[in-house]
């Protein structure tokens, strides 16, 4: 038992030193993606510039800018690039490689992600910190919600990778599954919280949205981050996101093992 | 070792005519063609076995190895490798063998090729003093004492497929399957990598079971050859027996001071010019050809011999050659 923990972590650190050096050769890309994903960004000056003449809903223009450095940063913490990796390499039969070692592919997906964590963090720490000095601040969790935010990301991240996969393992079926990534990404951006924070919406709708796994995956943490969850909207966010990753794990899972089971195993 | 029985795998290919008005109809209802990619193949191996998988392109052989590996599910029938079902996947199955394939790369493309042995060393558990001993001993045979610093993308074909052979045997598979591992490589580094197969065949006792496009290669390292066409196994024996089934007649040639004036009496003529004489000559009629070429005046470098294996390969892959030139 204790063994096998050992050889698990052993694995896991490896997978995580041959990722971090794949990182580090890629770290220009890595800016580049870091760059590119400053939609939050985007949103926040859109918003910023609506709210200077008086607050929108309970969003006053600092609780904007908080809102969206939060979200682009949480963004970062808690991105997932599974799907476009596993696609390809199942289309190319790279997934081969992956296949033949003793352990699971999947959990080398996990640790690849979470390898690239501190080079993303180091690059988009600094341009949150530059957003907030150049619009004047933000207020920092207290220590008490730090624990559920630490666990609320954890979830976001888990929920983001079980998505990634579930998407990524209809390659083995069909060929286009990054198309059906496009559809979801869209969906996230409008439902996520990532243009628009969710509480904004009109009542009724507002609820629906923020019951679904977009919200789960930005909105919620975000707004854990800011001190907008607060008492029993904590537990509920908190269990609701448990939920999700509950669902796309089991997705997750049940289409990778019959995924394989379908794999051909392409190129010569 | 191995254990193959009834072996069958399908496929089903998307299939639809070409034009605009396909692809719609595709769209919405598509249809699919199985293709039987193995069927019903049957036979197994013993430990230690040298065995080469001959056939033509889509012959099969490299589906068959494929499933032996675990990479892909049969459809039908049973395999067993090492005591193990091995689409099962089980971690200890994987320890005990290892897959090279010839034209995909392995290898982290960005890291030195040492990375990635240090990496298998962890995932493979294999313990440190075997390591660090079995490293040194693989990296001396290949000589890639130097290269494996490197990153891999600026490694040639040949540094890089003796890297991959490094990886694939750090751990000291049981088995190891090779599918086309000498493609593309010249013919000094195709001698080295077969010499070494063989060499580490031998010190190991692991079984080595081969595809490969270079009937040199097959030749030279595998004592025991399955033909694989159609799917189907078509002969199961070494490569002097399958020469003799292709192209049973043997080929006797002989220089002389006058040659016999009916030649073709004593068999299929293939040659006569000047003072020599080549004839195919059916197996059980060599005593009688040779002793009456013996009697030619000044008769010399008589020789018999088995039909030259390139021609056997041609028979043998004659559907394949012919779609080249068609």
């Amino acid at each position: 038992m204790f063994q096998r923990a050992g050889h698990l972590t052993r694995v896991m650190a490896a997978v995580w030193r041959i990722s971090l050096a794949e990182a580090i050769a890629y770290r220009v890309s890595m800016l580049m993606w870091v760059l590119t994903t400053t939609f939050p960004l985007v949103s926040l000056s859109l918003w910023s510039g609506l709210a200077a003449s008086g607050p929108i809903g309970d969003y006053a223009r600092p609780d904007f800018v908080a809102y969206f450095v939060a979200a682009f940063l949480v963004r970062q913490f808690t991105a997932s690039w599974v799907v476009w990796e596993l696609s390809a390499q199942i289309r190319s039969g790279d997934l081969n490689t992956l296949l033949m070692r003793p352990m699971s592919p999947m959990l080398y997906h996990a640790i690849q992600n979470l390898a690239a964590l501190p080079i993303r963090c180091a690059l988009a720490l600094p341009i949150g910190v530059l957003v907030l000095t150049l619009t004047g601040g933000l207020g920092w969790p207290s220590p008490g919600s730090l624990l559920a935010l630490g666990l609320s990301l954890t979830l976001a991240w888990l929920l983001n990778l079980g998505v990634h996969v579930t998407i990524g393992c209809v390659a083995f079926w069909v060929t286009e599954s990054t198309a059906l990534f496009e559809v979801w990404l869209g969906l996230y951006l409008v439902l996520s919280g990532a243009a628009v924070p969710t509480s904004l919406y009109p009542a009724g709708l507002a609820e629906v949205i923020r019951a679904l796994p977009f919200h789960a995956s930005l909105g919620f943490p975000v707004e854990l981050a800011i001190g907008r969850a607060t008492g029993a909207a904590v537990t509920h966010g908190l269990l609701l996101q448990a939920l999700w990753v509950a669902v796309f794990g089991a997705l997750a899972t049940v289409l990778w093992r019959r995924g394989v089971r379908a794999y051909e195993g392409v190129g010569a | 070792m191995v254990r193959v029985e009834g072996l069958c795998k399908r496929f089903s290919v998307p299939r639809r005519e070409a034009g605009l008005r396909a692809a719609l109809r595709a769209l919405v209802r598509r249809e699919y063609r199985v293709v039987e990619a193995v069927q019903d193949l049957e036979f197994s191996l013993a430990p230690g076995e040298r065995v080469g998988f001959l056939g033509p392109n889509g012959a099969g052989k490299t589906t068959t190895l494929k499933m032996l590996a675990g990479l892909i599910v049969p459809s039908a029938g049973r395999v067993e490798v090492a005591g193990f079902t091995p689409s099962e996947r089980r971690p200890e199955f994987l320890r005990r063998i290892s897959l090279v394939m010839g034209q995909k790369r392995q290898l982290s493309w960005d890291l030195p090729a040492i990375d990635n042995f240090e990496f298998n060393r962890v995932v493979y558990e294999i313990d440190p003093v075997h390591y660090k001993r079995r490293l040194e001993e693989l990296t001396a045979l290949l000589e890639v004492g130097e290269v494996m610093r490197r990153p891999v993308r600026q490694l040639s074909l040949g540094e890089r497929m003796k890297c991959e052979l490094v990886a694939a045997l750090l751990h000291g598979p049981q088995v190891l399957f090779l599918d086309e591992p000498t493609i593309g490589l010249d013919v000094a580094m195709q001698l080295g990598i077969r010499e070494f197969i063989r060499r580490y065949n031998t010190e190991h006792g692991a079984t080595v079971i081969l595809t490969s496009h270079y009937m040199e290669d097959v030749a030279a390292l595998c004592p025991r050859i399955l033909v694989i066409d159609g799917g189907r196994l078509r002969f199961d024996g070494s490569l002097e027996a399958l020469r003799r089934q292709i192209r049973p007649l043997r080929r006797v040639s002989v220089r002389a001071a006058a040659l016999p004036d009916d030649p073709a009496a004593l068999g299929r003529v293939v040659l006569q010019e000047g003072g020599r004489l080549v004839l195919d000559v059916a197996p059980e009629r060599v005593p009688e050809v040779v002793g009456a070429l013996v009697g030619l005046p000044e008769a010399q470098d008589l020789a018999v011999q088995d039909a030259p294996l390139e021609e056997v390969m041609r028979a043998l892959f004659g559907r394949e050659e012919a779609a080249e030139l068609g």
